[in-house]
């Protein structure tokens, strides 16, 4: 038995799932106290169940982001080497922000050394603040880390926990590093505090299980190994819908995943069961990240939209959702009153709803009917809008090679995939509105607890290794080896894979369910004066977000 | 988040998978180390600064331009046809507003590549920066363009396609002719009689170092803008003058680059050549982009510079000096070089061009016009050591009736069995044709 919980900004969505399926689901309004939150709707879920039973759990969980929105980061002392470029000071962050001197190039080459005494010295100013974590961040760390290692090594007595940037990702962007080693070592107290007190609720639950975190880039990893990389376990909600999409419904083809909700509505594109990936980090509060995430679109239109009538006489749905529809007890006619007023659902109060919409028509000689028709039929638009809007920048993002220029694949969407709550009151409307074919799977209204249950364990390795250096770097993993002149893109690939093998199993992975994909694999002779001299070996890895195996054996049955 | 001063387009081709041969310095790796700088400085993250895809070029976008010999498929390759797409993308990025300025970092480049064109000359088929002007000049109707080539190298292929049209300012700073590749830019080399005075060469002395760049700039190139009153100006922003540069003997910085952009502030930036891919390259393309982009340069800097970089010895600065007094004289104080040219004059002029890349020896007879209200009508007869035998008629963009008539009339009369193809460019009509 699987137990996925997803926690969302207004409902906590959870699921049971056995041998044949979703047999559980329920909602719990998500209070201001996540833990609280959390054991209410285990206590929900689990009445009549035998928790030894559960085999597997995730979670998804808002603490990083609410900390960063709500101003809880612990203070977080930072220390920078940057080189030339722009001006390091420009990515200053938290209250106690230190650069210091010391250079890598972009081959990892020590251009200059770093400066010990100004390390202390930032150290000890850092410490004069009563800080006790620190983030270290130097240009170029993922080429060559060993500034990073020894500034850390330096200062290592005087703070309780040192985050360092190199061990984030592998990408090349410093910024991004430094706020994100800066996020990691910020959260980190709150984040230890959150998993141990999940670990007490479950464990006063007896609930043994392996327990894992849901990711924004629809993976998942392991509670206890997602400790010092809090910011990576950050706003994954949209990633648990892409997931419950691809779980229920299996995405074939090209197909756009719509999440539907009350404020707003998710978007994002699956490609043959493989959902897209966003190109850069995703952004966390203010700060642009490192944290690899799939790539969602969210606008502001649900079925709890603001309707307005501007002066026109023309529609308009959203951005905002000013209160519950009317049917509710709202001020406010919403989509969800127009959807009620066509009896599409039945819920709320009916009369309410049908004379919001009755106010709303007369002025410009409609039904009531026809005016909660027209509001579905624009609400699908605006959505259809955003949506080619959304296709049109994936279909722009840059080209690099002849050959990627000669293949240009541009994505043409052929379905459409919608979950969320009004999923199937405004499939019709925003299937027609795009012009494709559409499905609502089951379980469309907790698609996203679905997704975090049954999401496996992703991870990703960049490797580069530089033959006329004699040395190979996965910063991810922390390996820097010495290689032979005759090193080859066989042997980059089968280090990779046995690094990715074992830092996939570190995160909680199941050994039988190891799905490792090249994602970027580039090999460059090295030519110097007329000659070759060596080469330049880049390769990414990474185990892609999918579906664990258990759900697919389930037996096709998720109509109970 | 950080924001750019100005709104700046960014255009990158690396071609990761071209080079010329599998040993040329033209290679699969010369924009690689750039990459990586670029995207760890993190500058596609500034708001303001935007990324673009690039797209292919049309055979008709170059017919604008070229005469190809024997036709655009066997003188180009894909990767031609992207770079000269790249500078398209940045054109149209400027020119509809989305951005205020743009750089196509793209490869290969393009400045060697005359009007007609046999083959690969200097690493360049195809010369991008035309390609793109007469993109523009068609699509957006803009006249008046500045071009300021601050390669190495002698920008003479851009130099053969303007030569003649006095709407097109070409600038070109560069190492002495006389110490390298390809053996021109002289001051006496400032355009053809329709164009007196619009080609302008600014041969450096090698060891030229940032303080004499920047004072051709401000003493000199700045003013001559300023005087010609151009619509779009356009940078060749090849980046050979670098110190750590292999194939030259300049003395320029990856900050004296940026400054120079600062000041200069082109509509758009191309590059061009550039081969200190390691030590020059990365710090030189960011310090151009936060340029553009109006951001604050000044930690721009390569990680030899303290150790290796010398400043300008005092006999070049004296050098430089003098030459910019007799620059001034020449094309700031009206124009003692001009000579005067009877209306409807047929002047005639016989060449060798060298194709070194791939050693083609090409003979050309050309004939012009002169005239006092256009460009004037433009006839070459050009011989290939391959073999190939053409003849080519330009009819510039604003031509006189008189000018069109004649050439078109060249055209006819040419005779078809005497040359394997017979070309058309007729830029008033738009016109491209080829038998
Ligand atoms: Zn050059
Ligand atoms: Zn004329």
């Amino acid at each position: 038995m699987i137990l996925g919980l997803d926690v969302g900004g207004t409902q906590t969505d959870t699921v049971l799932i056995d041998k044949n399926g979703v047999f559980y689901e329920s909602k719990t309004p998500t209070g201001d106290n996540l833990l609280e939150t959390l054991a209410l709707a285990l206590d929900k879920t689990l009445t009549n169940i035998d928790p030894t039973n559960i085999e597997r759990m995730t979670f998804s969980t808002t603490m990083a982001t609410n900390a960063i929105v709500q101003g809880l980061l612990a203070d977080t002392g930072m220390i920078v080497s940057a080189g030339p470029g722009m001006d390091p000071a420009l990515f200053s962050v938290g209250p106690s922000y230190h650069v210091v001197e010391g250079c890598l190039d972009h081959q990892g080459l020590e251009a200059m050394p770093v400066n010990k005494e100004a390390v202390l010295n930032a150290s000890d100013l850092i410490r004069q603040d009563g800080i006790k974590l620190v983030g270290i961040v130097t240009k170029f760390s993922v080429r060559n880390p060993a500034h990073e290692l020894l500034i850390s090594d330096w200062v290592k007595n005087s703070f309780s926990h040192i985050a360092l940037g190199h061990q984030v990702s592998g990408a090349l962007n410093f910024p991004r590093r430094i706020t994100t080693t800066y996020l990691n070592a910020a959260l980190y107290g709150l984040h230890q505090e959150f998993t141990n007190a999940v670990i007490r609720t479950i464990g006063k639950k007896d609930l043994q299980a392996p327990r894992f975190l849901l990711k924004p880039d629809g993976g998942t990893v392991g509670l206890e190994q997602s400790l010092y990389y809090p910011a990576g376990t950050a706003q994954s909600g949209p990633a648990a819908s892409v997931m419950g999409a691809l779980a229920l419904d299996g995405c074939k083809g090209n197909s756009i995943v719509l999440d539907i909700g009350g404020t707003t509505t998710d978007m994002s594109v699956v490609l043959n069961g493989v959902p897209l990936l966003a190109r850069h980090g995703i952004m966390l509060g203010p700060f642009q990240t490192l944290v690899r995430s799939l790539l969602t679109r969210s606008i502001g239109m649900g079925g709890d939209s603001e309707i307005q009538i501007e002066k026109n006489g023309n529609l308009k749905i959203g951005p905002l959702r000013k209160g519950s529809p009317v049917a509710f007890g709202g001020n406010i006619p919403t989509p969800t009153d127009a959807m009620i007023t066509l009896d599409l659902i039945r819920i709320g109060n009916g009369e309410a709803a049908r004379d919001a919409m009755e106010k709303l028509a007369v002025p410009l000689g409609l039904t009531a009917d026809k005016m909660a028709h027209e509001v579905l039929k624009h609400t699908a638009q605006s959505i259809a809008v955003s949506v080619n809007d959304f296709i049109g920048y994936i279909n722009s993002r840059p080209l690099y090679t002849i050959h990627e220029v000669v293949q240009e694949k541009k994505i043409i969407p052929d379905s459409v995939v919608i979950i969320g709550g009004p999923a199937p009151q405004f499939a019709d409307y925003v299937g027609k509105a795009l012009g494709l074919p559409y499905r609502v799977p089951s379980h469309f209204g907790v698609a996203n607890a679905v997704g975090a249950a049954v999401a496996r364990v992703t991870s990703e390795i960049s490797l580069q290794a530089d033959t006329q250096r004699g040395t190979v770097v996965i910063p991810e993993a922390d390996v820097q080896d010495k290689i032979a002149s005759d090193f080859s893109l066989e042997d980059a690939s089968s280090l990779a894979r046995e690094v990715i093998k074992k830092q996939a199993l570190q995160a909680g992975a199941d050994p039988s369910d190891l799905d490792i994909t090249i994602t970027e694999k580039e090999m460059f002779n090295m030519i110097r004066g007329y000659s070759r001299t060596g080469r330049n070996i880049r390769l990414k890895m990474s185990i892609v977000p999918g579906i664990i195996p258990e759900w697919n054996r389930r037996k096709q049955d998720d109509t109970r | 988040m950080i924001r750019a001063e100005r709104r700046t387009g960014l255009i990158f081709f690396p071609a990761f998978d071209w080079a010329i041969s599998p040993t040329h310095p033209e290679r699969e790796e010369r924009l690689l180390y750039t990459q990586d700088q670029v995207l760890e400085e993190g500058l596609l993250d500034i708001e303001g600064i935007r990324e673009y895809r690039v797209r292919e070029a049309l055979f008709k976008d170059i017919r604008r331009v070229h005469f190809c010999v024997p036709d655009e498929e066997a003188v180009t390759t894909r990767s031609h046809l992207i770079s000269a797409g790249g500078c398209l993308v940045a054109a149209d990025a400027v020119l509809k507003g989305e951005v205020e300025s743009a750089f196509a970092l793209v490869r290969p480049p393009g400045h060697h590549s005359m009007r007609v064109v046999h083959g690969n000359r200097g690493f360049c088929n195809i010369n991008i920066e035309a390609i793109m002007i007469e993109y523009i000049r068609e699509k957006y109707g803009i006249r008046k363009v500045a071009i300021v080539d601050t390669d190495c190298h002698h920008g003479d292929g851009t130099q053969d396609i303007y030569w003649h049209d006095p709407d097109t300012l070409f600038i070109s700073v560069h190492q002495d002719g006389r110490t390298l590749y390809p053996g021109s830019g002289f001051i006496d080399e400032s355009g053809g009689p329709n164009a007196q005075g619009a080609t302008v060469n600014i041969p450096l002395p090698p060891g030229t170092g940032e303080k004499g760049f920047l004072f051709v700039l401000d003493e000199f190139i700045m003013p001559l803008l300023k005087k010609f009153q151009p619509e779009l100006v356009i940078n060749s922003a090849g980046q050979d003058n670098h110190f750590n540069d292999p194939i030259t003997n300049m003395n320029f910085t990856a900050r004296g680059y940026a400054t120079l952009n600062a000041r200069l502030k082109p509509d758009i930036a191309v590059l061009e050549g550039g081969y200190a891919i390691e030590n020059a390259l990365p710090y030189v393309n960011v310090g151009i982009i936060m340029a553009m982009a109006g951001m604050d340069t000044s930690y721009v800097k390569e990680p030899n510079y303290d150790r290796d970089y010398k400043p300008q010895p005092a006999d070049i600065t004296l050098y430089i000096e003098k030459l910019v007094a007799e620059l001034k004289d020449l094309f700031l104080k009206g124009n003692p070089l001009k000579t005067e040219f009877k209306e409807g004059e047929i002047i005639e002029r016989n060449r060798n061009i060298f194709y070194d890349t791939d050693g083609i020896d090409e003979k050309q007879h050309e004939k012009l016009r002169c005239c006092h209200d256009c460009a004037g009508a433009l006839s070459i007869e050009s011989t290939s050591s391959l073999g190939q035998h053409i003849h080519a008629v330009h009819i510039p963009m604003f031509a006189c009736t008189a000018c069109r008539d004649i050439a078109l009339d060249w055209h006819k009369k040419a005779f078809r069995g005497n040359f394997d193809h017979l070309y058309l460019q007729d830029k008033v009509r738009g016109v491209y044709e080829k038998v």
